[in-house]
This record gives structure tokens, C-alpha cells and sequence, in this order.
């Protein structure tokens, strides 16, 4: 008798943890405020407690860092120095190209550093999970002014979106996480579609909604192979920034939207530094009926 | 004074020394798992095996299953997620509601079959961690989380399993120091009770 009072207090008990666990889901997922701040309060009282833990294991860290990546460095090393001397014997030709990138953002209008406030922040810590992998923390948080939805830029275009903003540190979300649909243009056509991260691959980031393939199957009417691709206006970020440059053109399985591959502009892995730009996103998914994209095809 | 007077007095005392365990418990649960999230978080986002780090708070949540039994293993294993959701991009409660099934089942499976020694430990450890993994990954993407579940997941669960079970080597006398005094179904707990102090009365 009393085995099966255990027994059912138990179960009962087993319920209520799920509720409680799904009822924190629903409200993360609705934005509920109180549940961010209560988050980041807990980070924040427990971030100084952990830079000094890491302050203290972290040469412990790299040692292990050292031991088990001395082949690959000496591997990135050497691919380095080639790229070095081809570079160098390429400089002649960078110029042009320079050139003509600079014309091409005098044209399309690509100046996404240029009249937005802007803090270089310093990334602390690559993701603390198994399954984050997309994610970076970086040294500054909403006393610097930083919010959450703000663009992170580096010279070479698109890092990604800050996630949570805590008092002194921040998370982002790199634009190589297949979670974090973005809405880019294409400089060659004009078109604009929403687009993601690749799961496997942070060099590469996917259009596959908002692009049709052509009705009349006129190849010439698809972006150029090496074509920039830049944030859309109406997208939650500021517009015209370098997101990358298309790698291939695929028809959907269904053979009416354009999958348009991209190889990305930044690399999002082992940053040390990134710029947020400080101005506030728009919190709405760029679909809808006043949005510049048009809806998903089934 | 009346004759029941001295059975009330015992009765609030035992009460007292029940809520004082209560309370030293909690502190040292509090004391093994921050320890292990402030690894988790600063050590183990940088020491890896093939890009894969242990995963510390599951292997809290699952020694809690083992240890304390599915009722309090399964409450204690809730915390654990849910502290560890904070610093997680998924959603808050996706890894509490994973570590709180698992620990609960793992407990309830293990209630009569547990004895304590250090291999099974190591066993139970690498599949109720799989599990976790597993089931967190499993919800994320019910939820609608994108890139929990794809070619790496299987390596993620098989080497973060193996991590936790080679840590739960030292994390195990851990917890079970945390979890001493409670009614856990360790080989020493099984031993029968002291006498009552109200027995004969």
C-alpha cells in the first residue's frame, strides 16, 4: 500500500517537473520579458565567478588545445604560407578586383558600417554546449548599449545577431546556424529571399525561399555563379551587408524555387574580435504581407 | 506535562534534524553542480574530443536518477536542466524536461537493481547520458529547434557518453556524498535502519 503511494507521488511529481518544463517553453518561446531578465540576472551574478574560473583553467585548457592541434596548426600554417605567396604574387590583380568590389558598393549602395554607431567587442568564449556550436560570447552586454537582435559585423560582412544581452557580456548567434533565417538580396538579379545556415558546414548559408525558378526556363534570368548577396531592406537587420557570394544554383525538388548556396563572407569560426551595430532590429520575421518577401511556396 | 508531551517533543525534533538534512543537502547539491557547470563552462568549451565536450550537467541529472531515486533524483535533475538551459541558446526547459524523464526512468529502472559497484556506475552513466542527449535532441527539434539532429549527433552522443562515464569516476563519490543522508539506494543505505527512538514507546 505504501510502495504504491510512493509510487503514485512519484508520478505525480514526474508530471508536474514536465509542466513546469513545458509551460517555461511556451513562454520562452512567446518572449515573456520576466523570463529573460530572471536568465540574464543568474548569468550575470554567476559571470564573474566564471572569468575567474577561467582566468585560472584556461592555460590548463590550452595545454590540452596545444597537445591534440599542433598537427592541424602546422597543416594551417603551411596552407597559410601559400596562400601568402599567392597573394603576394596576385597583388596586381587584387587591385582590379578591389577596384571593382569598390565600384560595385558605390553602385548597389553597400555602406552597412557607414552612419550606424558601432562597438568592437571581443569574443570571449565559442559555445559552452555540444549543440551550440553557432554560438559565441562576446565581452559586452546592454551597459555598453547592445540589445538583443543587433547586428554583429566583422570587415568582411554578416557574423551574425545578438541572441541574450546580460549586463557585461552577450551571446550571439552566428549566421552559420540553420536557426537564424535571414533575409539577403541579390545583387545580380535584385531578387530577395530568406535564407539560412548550412547544419554542418559554417562556410556556407542556403537561400531556398522567396526565389522562384524561372517559369520560362531562361538560365540567364538565375544570379551569377561569384554574385554578391547582401541583407535585404525589410530584413530584421540593417540593409546592404555583406553576407556572401553565391557558390551554385539548384532547382527545389519540386523544380519551382531557386536553392541558391552561398559561400559566406565572414568566417564565423575563431573570431577573436566583431563590431556590433548598434541599432535596434526589427523584432518581426521578415515574412508577411508587408514584408518585401514573399511567403514560402509549399 | 502530559504522557504525550515527550512523543511530540522527539516527533518536532526529528522534524528539525529532517529540515536541517533537507537544507545540507541542497547546499551540497548546489556546491557539486556549480562546480561542475563552472567546468562545463569555462574548461570543457575548449578541451574536446573530436569538437565534443562532456556533459556535465546530464551527468549530475543521471547520478541523481541513480542515487536519490526516481522522486528526488527526478526534482534535482530538473534543476540541473534548467540551470543549464540558461546558458543553452535552446529554449529554457528543453534540457530540464529531457533530464527529468530520463533521470526519473533511469531511477525507477535501476530501483531494485542497483548495487553500487563502480562498473555499473560507469554503465548506467554512458546510456542514461546517451539518452539525455538523445531525448534533449529528440525535443529540440519537436519544438522546432533546426540542427540538433543530423550526422554528428550520433558521434556527439557516443563521445559525450564516454566522457561522463569516465568522469563519473570522481563525480560519482561526489554525489553521493551530496546526496548522503537521503533515502538513496546506495550499497551502504541498503543496510536496515537504526531503531526508531519511538519504537516501544
Amino acid at each position: 500500500m505504501a510502495v504504491a503511494q510512493r509510487s503514485g507521488r512519484a508520478r505525480y511529481r514526474l508530471l508536474l517537473l514536465i509542466l513546469t518544463a513545458a509551460t517555461l517553453l511556451t513562454l520562452d518561446f512567446r518572449g515573456f520579458g520576466p523570463l529573460d531578465t530572471a536568465q540574464s540576472r543568474v548569468r550575470d551574478v554567476l559571470e564573474p565567478v566564471v572569468s575567474a574560473v577561467d582566468v585560472v583553467l584556461g592555460p590548463v585548457a590550452e595545454v590540452w588545445t596545444v597537445m591534440f592541434t599542433y598537427n592541424d596548426l602546422r597543416s594551417e600554417n603551411e596552407r597559410l604560407r601559400d596562400e601568402i605567396d599567392r597573394l603576394a604574387s596576385a597583388d596586381i590583380r587584387d587591385a582590379a578586383e578591389q577596384d571593382a568590389l569598390e565600384r560595385l558598393l558605390d553602385a548597389t549602395g553597400v555602406t552597412f558600417l557607414e552612419g550606424v554607431e558601432r562597438l568592437t567587442a571581443t569574443v570571449l568564449r565559442d559555445s559552452v554546449g555540444n549543440f551550440d556550436d553557432d554560438v559565441m560570447s562576446i565581452d559586452v552586454g546592454h551597459r555598453d548599449g547592445v540589445a538583443p537582435g543587433m547586428a554583429v559585423v566583422t570587415s568582411a560582412g554578416f557574423v551574425g545577431r545578438v541572441e541574450t544581452a546580460d549586463a557585461a557580456l552577450s551571446t550571439v548567434t552566428a549566421v552559420s546556424d540553420p536557426s537564424l533565417v535571414i533575409g539577403v538580396r541579390l545583387l545580380d538579379t535584385g531578387d530577395v529571399g530568406l535564407g539560412h545556415g548550412m547544419a554542418g558546414d559554417p562556410t556556407q548559408f542556403v537561400v531556398d525561399a522567396g526565389l522562384r525558378w524561372p517559369e520560362t526556363g531562361d538560365l540567364s534570368e538565375l544570379p551569377a555563379v561569384g554574385s554578391p548577396v547582401v541583407t535585404a531592406a525589410g530584413s530584421r537587420y540593417p540593409a546592404d551587408i555583406p553576407v556572401g557570394r553565391v557558390a551554385s544554383v539548384e532547382p527545389s525538388e519540386a523544380g519551382l524555387i531557386q536553392l541558391v548556396t552561398v559561400d559566406l563572407a565572414a568566417d564565423v569560426q575563431d573570431l577573436g574580435y566583431v563590431t556590433v551595430l548598434l541599432l535596434a532590429s526589427t523584432d518581426e520575421a521578415p515574412v508577411g504581407p508587408d514584408s518585401p518577401f514573399s511567403e514560402p511556396s509549399p | 506535562m502530559t504522557a504525550s508531551q515527550p512523543v511530540q517533543s522527539v516527533l518536532r525534533s526529528r522534524r528539525l534534524l529532517a529540515g536541517g538534512g533537507a537544507a545540507m543537502i541542497g547546499l551540497r547539491l548546489m556546491i557539486v553542480y556549480l562546480f561542475a557547470l563552472l567546468l562545463q563552462l569555462t574548461f570543457f568549451s575548449q578541451v574536446r574530443v573530436a569538437g565534443v565536450a562532456p556533459e556535465l550537467p546530464a551527468l549530475i541529472a543521471v547520478l541523481a536518477g541513480l542515487f536519490a531515486g526516481p522522486r528526488r533524483g527526478s526534482v534535482i535533475a530538473f534543476c540541473a536542466g534548467l540551470m543549464w538551459d540558461i546558458y543553452l541558446s535552446t529554449p529554457l526547459g528543453l534540457a530540464a524536461a529531457s533530464f527529468v524523464v530520463v533521470a526519473y526512468t533511469l531511477g525507477g529502472i535501476t530501483d531494485d537493481l542497483f548495487h553500487d559497484t563502480r562498473l555499473q556506475t560507469l554503465l548506467l552513466v554512458f546510456v542514461g547520458t546517451s539518452a539525455m542527449v538523445t531525448v534533449y535532441a529528440l525535443l529540440g527539434e519537436v519544438v522546432g529547434q533546426r540542427g540538433l539532429i543530423d550526422d554528428r549527433l550520433p558521434r556527439v552522443v557516443l563521445i559525450a557518453s564516454g566522457w561522463n562515464a569516465l568522469l563519473s569516476l570522481a563525480a560519482a563519490p561526489a554525489m553521493r556524498w551530496a546526496v548522503a543522508s537521503g533515502p538513496a539506494r546506495s550499497r551502504t543505505r541498503r543496510r536496515e535502519p537504526p531503531a526508531s527512538p519511538l519504537k516501544g514507546r
